[in-house]
């Protein structure tokens, strides 16, 4: 276990995707690093939030 | 009768009650009017002109007969093209369903015609509501009717409900919002839209893109109209489990013109501090025009919004994969490329992602809830930029350039987040006459003091009364 994780690559994209039964071409991969190298970079900012206390919630209010 | 197409819902809808007009008249009016501009707007996916016609009719008879009418009788409203209509196509803007046909309506197309509109067709929008643009390669893209000599993007997703109101195509229309596609094209397009709080409005046959940051609700030229309209769709459905069983108020009683005593906060950090000077200068001075008329200001400010982004990030994208993920493997090719590769992305979020998103969420909504507890509404801008040309990546703030999509979601997508309703509405131009909106956004289930602030602000501006350069 690391605290840091790797750097995500194209075939690491590739070896997830395939995981998933997604197969992608390697134009497909390199549009696509990009999108999921910020998207994840968006999700990790969630990290500094102080969620200790918090519960996952929806939005279903049955008011 | 060619100014029939530039009356209100409200208007139509007591001329056909009193005999003046007959639907008919009106429908046709529509109809001549989509054949004459359509070509080059392309807000219509499906015009629904002969059925248009035959429900005109028998609402002609109905006024005939003296029957009794319902709030929109006679009044013709286009679709969406994801909300699900009996025996006519609902494309989702896509490829991969354009022979689709539902067989049954989505409840708030059941209700809208419970009401008496009539379905004039089904509008245009980005594949699938997933991108803030309103692009779309199967169907050609929306052509913002402010600007005939450049083609400028409408926003999206719910951009042919855009172009065709601010085209006077249809008086109104139905939007959906998951990260702002009601308020971005209101905003885009000089209208007023409102997304009501989560589980006002009925979800039942609409086309998901989240499920739970999906928002219904109606685009118009005037928060009168979005009232009338709001209260035709709004109410509990057992079709929907996330549907509210709370009464659904009279909109249009809530429409006292009065705003004296109301309290408003205004929401500088994060969002006016970031937003173009026209923007910027258009939002101040309608807050001033509010407290002209008697509502107090104070700045206040979110801290949470910084997760914004993040939190819907994880939620759309997990949701919209999952919904999507059998076709992605089975009929990728069939989809528009950007809307494919973002749908993608979804398979390279973690459920525990997914459940982080879902935990910031309740920090951000908690934190609007708190906020809106010593306030009436909040007010920002719904973008920091106008339309920009279709095509443009980039848009200029300030004599910066900013990457248009982020720049696009910047301050609607929150308030998906947290589930308070939020409109937009018409509070000027920029210099080169381009629609600007302003966003108001009130406690959950309070839609009606956000549209009695609009409607107020409506009575002693001009904003929304004003109309494209596309002739009469």
């Amino acid at each position: 276990m690391t605290d840091t994780p790797a750097p995500l690559t194209k075939d690491a994209l590739r070896a997830l995707a395939q995981a998933q039964g997604l197969t992608l071409s390697d134009a497909d991969l390199e549009g696509l690093l990009p999108l999921v190298q910020a998207t994840r970079a968006m999700i990790d900012e969630l990290n500094a939030a102080p969620l200790a206390e918090v519960e996952p919630t929806s939005q279903f209010r049955m008011l | 009768m060619a100014d029939l197409v530039w009356t209100s819902i409200a208007e139509l809808a007591r001329l056909v009650a009193s005999k003046a007009v007959s639907p008919v008249e009106v429908v046709r009016a529509h109809l001549d009017r989509i054949a004459r501009l359509d070509g080059k707007i392309r807000a219509y996916i499906t015009v629904m002109g002969e059925s248009a016609l035959q429900a005109a009719q028998a609402a002609e008879a109905s006024v005939m007969a003296r029957e009794d009418l319902g709030p929109l009788h006679g009044v013709p409203v286009g679709l969406k093209d994801l909300y699900c209509t009996k025996g006519v196509k609902t494309t989702g803007g896509s490829r991969i369903l354009r022979d689709y046909v539902p067989d049954t309506d989505a409840t708030v197309v059941t209700k809208l015609a419970g009401s008496g509109a009539i379905m004039l067709g089904k509008l245009n929008m980005h594949e699938f509501a997933y991108g803030p643009e309103g692009l779309n390669v199967h169907y050609g893209t929306s052509w913002n009717p402010w600007d005939p000599g450049t083609h400028r993007i409408c926003g999206g997703s719910s951009s042919g409900s855009g172009a065709a109101v601010a085209a006077g195509m249809c008086p109104g229309a139905l939007g959906s919002d998951t990260g702002g596609s009601i308020r971005i094209p209101s905003s885009l397009c000089g209208l007023t839209g409102i997304k009501p709080t989560y589980g006002r409005v009925s979800r039942a046959g609409a086309l998901p893109l989240a499920w739970s940051l999906d928002h219904v609700g109606p685009m118009c030229r005037s928060a009168a109209d979005c009232a009338l309209m709001l209260g035709a769709m709004a109410g509990y459905d057992p079709r929907d489990p996330s549907s509210s069983v709370l009464p659904v108020p009279d909109y249009t009683a809530a429409l006292t013109g009065e705003v004296k005593g109301l309290r408003i906060g205004l929401l500088r950090r994060f969002f006016l501090e970031s937003a173009g000077a026209p923007q910027r200068q258009a939002v101040e001075q309608a807050v001033k025009a509010l407290e002209g008329l008697g509502a107090s200001v104070r700045e206040v400010a979110l801290e949470e919004m910084t997760y914004g982004a993040g939190a819907s990030a994880a939620i759309i994208c997990a949701e919209s994969y999952a919904y999507h993920e059998g076709w992605l493997k089975t009929r990728g090719s069939e989809y528009g490329p950007d809307v494919r590769e973002r749908l993608l992305v979804g398979a390279f979020v973690t459920g525990a992602d997914y459940l982080k998103g879902q935990r910031v969420r309740r920090l951000i909504r908690d934190e609007v809830d708190r906020v809106l507890g010593g306030l009436d509404v909040l007010i920002a801008p719904t973008l920091p930029i106008a339309a920009v040309p279709l095509g443009a990546r980039e848009a200029d703030i300030d004599g910066h350039a900013h990457p248009v999509r982020p720049s696009l979601v910047r301050y609607t997508r929150p308030f998906n987040v947290s589930g308070q309703p939020a409109a937009s509405v018409p509070c000027g131009f920029t210099p080169d006459g381009l629609p600007i909106g302003m966003q108001v956004i009130g406690r959950s289930f309070d839609e009606a003091t956000v549209l009695r602030v609009a409607d107020a602000y409506q009575r002693v501006t001009d904003w929304h009364t004003r109309r494209p350069p596309l002739g009469s």
